[in-house]
Parts: C-alpha cells; sequence; structure tokens
C-alpha cells in the first residue's frame, strides 16, 4: 500500500469517528421515541425491540399532554422562523449590497458593528433584552422576528458582503446603463445573482430560530405563546417527572423539518450561480 | 444618430482624508487630489467611430465612463445631441456599453439578457421579440438564444454582450476593451464582424482599447492619450504618418518606430538636413517647409525612423552602420533587431529583396539608410515633433 493511500485510510476512519459522534445523538433520540417510558433511563442505548417497543405512543402522548396545544405551538415556531428568517435574508442582503459597494466610514462602521455582534455571548444580554422587548411590546410571535433580525444581522451582513464582493461591479453598471434603477437592479440583478448565499444564510437561520430555545423562553409570555422547544420543556408531570418517551418523540418532530430542508437544500449551497457572468 | 462633445473634461479623484497615499503614478497631482483625466476636449460627429488608446492608467477607461455616467465628471461640460447631460443618469443618455468582462446577468438566458434593457423601458412584447430576433441573427447567436451566459464560449459571450447592446438601438455605443479577453485569432475575427456591424447600426461608437492594431483598423480617428493627457487626435493616417511626438510616433506602429540620437542641420541657404553619425540626409521638401514655417533653428535632436522605411540599398555617404541581434523571418518579411547608434531598433527588410542575398546571421554588420521623407524629427527636451511644434 502507497503511503498516500494509507494516509487517505487514517483519514477516512477519523472521519468515521467523528460521523458516528455526531450522529449517535440523533439515533439515540429516535431510538428512544419508540421505547416504553421506563426503559429510556434503563436501557438507553437498546433497539425498541419486544416489550420495550411502544409503537406512536410516545408521539401520542407527547402531543396531547398538558393544556397548550401542540399544534399551535407548532404554528408559532413555523410562524417565527419563517417571518425571522424573510425578514434577515430580505434586509441583511440589501444592507450588504450597500455596505460593499458604497466605501464610507459609516458603511465600515456598521459592517465592523454587525461583525463585533457575533462576538457577544447571547447570555450578556439577555436580561436587558428580555425588559426592552417587554416595553417595545416585541413580545409576541409576530413582533419577536425583529429581535431575530437584530441578532441574526452579524452573521447575513458578514457572510453577503464578502459574496458582494465578489461580484464583478460591471454587471450592476450595465444594469444601470440599461435602464435598471437601484431598486429595480437589487431586485432583478442582484439578489437572483445571490441565491447560494441566500440559501446557505437562509439554512442556518431556520436552523438556530427554530431550534432556538432561550429567546422566545425569555421573551414571550408563556401562558398564551409557546414554541417547539418551549413546549417540550413543559412536557412536565406533577412533581416534576419528565416523560422522556414522550420528550424524545417530539424532539424527533421538531428536527425532521430542519433535516428534510437541509437535504433539500444542500446542492444549491456548493452550486455557484455567479459563474459564466465574466471571464473566469 | 448623434454628436458627442466633450467640452475641458477633467476628473479629479479626490485626495483621502485618512492619510493613505495614491499609489506613486505619473498623473499629475494636484491639491485637489489625482488628476486622471486633463483638458479634455473632443467634437465626435454624428455615427463616427472614435477609437481612444493608450497605455494603462492614461485615463481613457475613465474618459468613457464619464460619457456613459458611471464616473462623475469633476468639472466640464459633456453634450450628447447638443443636450447637457452631465447630471442625467446613465440610463436617460441613450447609450450603451460593451464590457471587457461581457458583465452579462448570470441568472438570465441570452434572451432574456438581450430583452432586458428593452424590458425596462416597456416596450411592446412583439417589438422586443423582433429586435432580439434581428441582433441575434447580426450576430449569429440565434441558435444560443435559450442558453445560460456559463454554456457560451467567450467569445459568443462577448457576442452576446455586443447584442445587449445594440438591440435598443442607442444613440452612442461605448465599448471598453471589448476584444482583450479574447484570443488572438477571435480577435481578429471580432474586430472584423465589429467594421460590419459598425455599417449596419447607425449608431456613434466610442471604443477604448490599449491595442493598436484595433485603434487603426476600427477608428475614423484616434484619440492617443498618456498620463491623462490627449497627445494628438487624428485619423490612423494621420497618426502614423505625422506624429506630433515621440510618445504617439512610440506607440502607433508595430514594430515601434526607431529612435536615433542625431542633429538637425540648416545649411546657409536654409536647407534642413539630419545627421545620424557619419550620414548627412537632406528632408523632403515637404518637411523643409514645415520646419521654415516654424523657423526650428539648427540643434541636437531624436530622429525617428518607421523599421519598414528604413533601406538596406547603398546610398554612399548616407549609411549608418549596425550590428544584427537576431533576425525574424515573418514569412513576407524578414524583422532585422539591430543595434545602431547605441540604440536598439528594428529593420523590415522584405522577404523578395533578400533572394538570393546573404542571411543575416546574429552578430554580422549592417548598413542602412532612410530617406529623407519618411524621417521625423523630435526636439531632445520636449520631445514633440519640431514640424509642428517647434517648443
Amino acid at each position: 500500500m502507497s503511503k498516500q493511500s494509507k494516509s487517505k485510510n487514517a483519514l477516512s476512519a477519523v472521519l468515521a469517528v467523528i460521523c458516528v459522534i455526531y450522529v449517535l445523538p440523533v439515533v439515540v433520540v429516535v431510538l428512544n421515541s419508540f421505547k416504553q417510558n421506563t426503559y429510556v433511563k434503563t436501557h438507553t442505548f437498546a433497539l425498541p425491540t419486544g416489550e420495550m417497543w411502544a409503537g406512536f405512543s410516545n408521539f401520542i402522548k407527547g402531543m396531547t399532554f398538558g393544556n397548550y396545544p401542540f399544534a399551535r405551538s407548532v404554528e408559532y415556531s413555523v410562524l417565527i422562523t419563517v417571518a425571522s428568517t424573510a425578514l434577515i435574508l430580505l434586509f441583511t442582503s440589501m444592507a450588504a449590497w450597500y455596505i460593499a459597494r458604497v466605501d464610507s466610514p459609516i458603511c465600515r462602521a456598521v459592517y465592523y458593528l454587525c461583525v463585533f455582534s457575533m462576538v457577544v455571548p447571547f447570555q450578556m444580554v439577555m436580561f436587558t433584552l428580555s425588559k426592552t422587548a417587554d416595553v417595545l411590546k416585541l413580545n409576541t410571535p409576530w413582533t419577536i422576528p425583529v429581535i431575530y433580525l437584530g441578532f441574526g444581522a452579524g452573521l447575513a451582513i458578514f457572510m453577503f458582503v464578502g459574496f458582494v464582493k465578489s461580484i464583478p461591479l460591471e454587471i450592476e453598471e450595465a444594469a444601470a446603463i440599461d435602464g435598471a434603477g437601484p431598486v429595480k437592479t437589487y431586485f432583478q440583478v442582484v439578489l437572483p445573482m445571490m441565491k447560494p448565499t441566500l440559501i446557505s444564510v437562509g439554512i442556518l437561520e431556520i436552523m438556530w430560530v427554530w431550534n432556538d430555545y432561550l429567546l422566545p423562553y425569555l421573551v414571550l409570555d408563556r401562558t398564551k405563546y409557546m414554541t417547539i422547544p418551549i413546549h417540550i420543556q413543559f412536557l412536565k408531570g406533577s412533581y416534576g417527572t419528565v416523560d422522556l418517551g414522550a420528550t424524545m418523540a417530539l424532539i424527533l418532530l421538531s428536527i425532521i423539518p430542519v433535516i428534510v430542508f437541509y437535504l433539500l437544500c444542500q446542492k444549491h449551497i456548493i452550486k455557484g450561480v455567479a459563474a459564466g457572468a465574466v471571464k473566469g | 444618430m448623434a454628436t458627442v462633445s466633450l467640452r475641458h473634461i477633467v476628473k479629479i479623484y479626490p485626495n483621502s482624508n485618512d492619510g493613505k497615499k495614491h499609489k506613486p503614478t505619473n498623473l499629475k497631482v494636484t491639491e485637489e487630489g489625482v488628476l486622471a483625466v486633463q483638458d479634455f476636449n473632443l467634437e465626435i460627429a454624428d455615427q463616427e467611430f472614435i477609437v481612444l488608446v493608450g497605455p494603462s492608467g492614461c485615463g481613457k477607461s475613465t474618459t468613457l465612463r464619464m460619457v456613459a455616467g458611471l464616473e462623475e465628471i469633476s468639472k466640464g461640460e459633456l453634450y450628447i445631441d447638443d443636450k447637457l447631460v452631465n447630471d442625467v443618469a446613465p440610463k436617460d443618455r441613450d447609450i450603451a456599453m460593451v464590457f471587457q468582462n461581457y458583465a452579462l446577468y448570470p441568472h438570465m438566458t441570452v434572451r432574456q439578457n438581450m430583452e432586458f434593457p428593452l424590458k425596462l423601458r416597456k416596450v411592446p412584447k412583439a417589438e422586443i421579440d423582433q429586435a432580439v430576433d434581428q441582433a441575434a441573427e447580426i450576430l449569429g447567436i440565434t441558435q444560443y438564444l435559450d442558453r445560460k451566459p456559463k454554456a457560451l464560449s467567450g467569445g459568443q459571450r462577448q457576442r452576446v454582450a455586443i447584442g445587449r447592446a445594440i438591440v435598443r438601438a442607442p444613440k452612442v455605443l461605448l465599448m471598453d476593451e471589448p476584444l482583450s479577453n479574447l484570443d488572438a485569432k477571435l480577435r481578429n475575427q471580432m474586430r472584423a464582424e465589429i467594421i460590419k456591424l459598425r455599417q449596419r447600426i447607425k449608431s456613434t461608437f466610442i471604443y477604448v482599447t490599449h491595442d493598436q492594431t484595433e485603434a487603426m483598423t476600427l477608428g475614423d480617428r484616434i484619440v492617443i492619450m498618456k498620463d491623462g493627457v490627449i497627445q494628438q487626435i487624428g485619423t490612423p493616417q494621420e497618426v502614423y504618418d505625422d506624429p506630433v511626438n515621440m510618445f504617439v510616433a512610440g506607440f502607433i506602429g508595430v514594430p515601434q518606430m526607431n529612435f536615433y540620437d542625431g542633429k538637425l542641420l540648416r545649411s546657409a541657404d536654409g536647407k534642413y538636413s539630419v545627421q545620424v553619425e557619419d550620414a548627412v540626409i537632406e528632408l523632403s521638401a515637404e518637411k523643409q517647409k514645415n520646419l521654415a514655417a516654424n523657423n526650428v533653428a539648427a540643434q541636437d535632436v531624436t530622429v525617428g525612423v518607421r523599421p519598414d522605411h528604413i533601406t538596406l540599398k547603398e546610398v554612399p555617404g548616407k549609411m549608418i552602420k549596425g550590428k544584427v541581434d537576431v533576425s525574424e523571418l515573418m514569412g513576407s518579411a524578414v524583422h532585422l533587431h539591430i543595434n545602431a547608434c547605441g540604440k536598439d531598433g528594428v529593420i523590415i527588410v522584405p522577404t523578395l529583396d533578400l533572394k538570393g542575398n546573404k542571411t543575416y546571421s546574429m552578430g554580422s554588420d549592417i548598413e542602412f539608410t532612410f530617406d529623407g521623407g519618411v524621417a521625423h524629427v523630435f526636439a531632445k527636451d520636449t520631445q514633440n515633433n519640431l514640424e509642428f511644434n517647434a517648443q
């Protein structure tokens, strides 16, 4: 065996181990969501066979537990995720286009401010934030996307600015000469070219908002509005007992949409749309 | 369909406040900033083909971009069809532009690319289809209309870019080095196509290039620029025959003009001749007249002679000695790279003249001369052609 293929095999082995480590928690969730509650703690890694098999009873239990309907949690999660991601994509891509194309001290300041916001941990600002959200009435599922826009802007602007800088300016100049104003240039020329970055930023933001627990927990009125992660947290009986089987079932339900979405979109992440626009 | 006049156009890039120094350049720097284009004056006639030519950084693209409206004009006035357009947006100037890197919209098909300017102008669908089909036919890209730009070759992409520009019959068609991304063969082919295109559409053309061949073959008139300043404006023949200074003389013509240190002599009866080493060559009657009109005094000068104007014919008393460095057979002619009077230069000898004669090996001695009608006399200090500018 040559030296090269040896090191290749070694690398494959290391990557396989890393793969297993990553997939393991998901496998544990899948296994235990079909297991009787009592066996979750005792036989965590066993297959749900024989008397351990619970069928879909955990799912039904999880969805019907407590007074708050699970369907409504799903509705709010979808609403918040879709609205937040849409807001982030639209506003940050526009802002990034301006920042990348207009060379002024203000643009540079805004850019560094956005990038710096990624450095600040959420825990540092969360209490002042929840107070501010109350005062400004941002504590409903319809207004919380504004807060997400603020937190998501840093990464999104960072990624969009990098991409816009790689688009040749001549394409926008050609559009200006062809008769497009800034709005038409943005929507008909720049935005379609940004598609790969829009999709990658979109996936990151969707996964983050959909799975986010702390922000809605702190900001929303939990008696009225719950998202799926909060709903799962409240799967507690009296005296604080937790139905682990039902919890696992709901976790599985909550990650399925994200996984499906990711699989559908992954080819777009890699594909470069700008190929062929200019000599390359 | 349109005249264009540029009057005292100036482009200044202001000095930045952040303490960053501009890159070292030959451009003039004033307190206001770097002068990229200085006092540019040009009247372009309707349907004329003007070529702006010069080395990189000479301000030719900046000038074109000012006409397009992509760069602000710092000073001066720009008129298209006698209308002042300094503050008119690019889209309202009725111009079209072809970029060096094509600048096609990558997410649209060829047809959508070409339709785009017409759609934005809300032209009826039937008219759009007709215009696109016609332009595609002219450029031979009909079969590619449904492809995306990335599925096309460089030459095809540039055709699409030209198609997008001509589809709305603009008053002025601007081209910014459109052929420089193509390989040599394709470039020659596209150059011929542009000449044909020019006869079919009735636009005024402004074409920027650093390639003097393109300038000579395409332009009705050529504008030669250097360091933001116009050096000469004239027809290709004029700038080739009568360059106003050493820069133009050296820039136009391939291979480059040969320059030798020499003397301009004036005899007692006012006859001018040039002396290079021991050879004394009397200038032609026309040159005599021009020099006399400027009352040029005898002085040290630089004598310029084009490689194809040099002959190896023996003329006693007028021969200049040199040594052959390299001999290149180009087919119809042989290019002899020689060193004479301490300067490197090139002589073009038609292959027919050499038939049966000796070949020139490296290091062999050679003697050559030139006629008094083809010598250009440049002042040592200003480098101006003394025939046209005695200063």
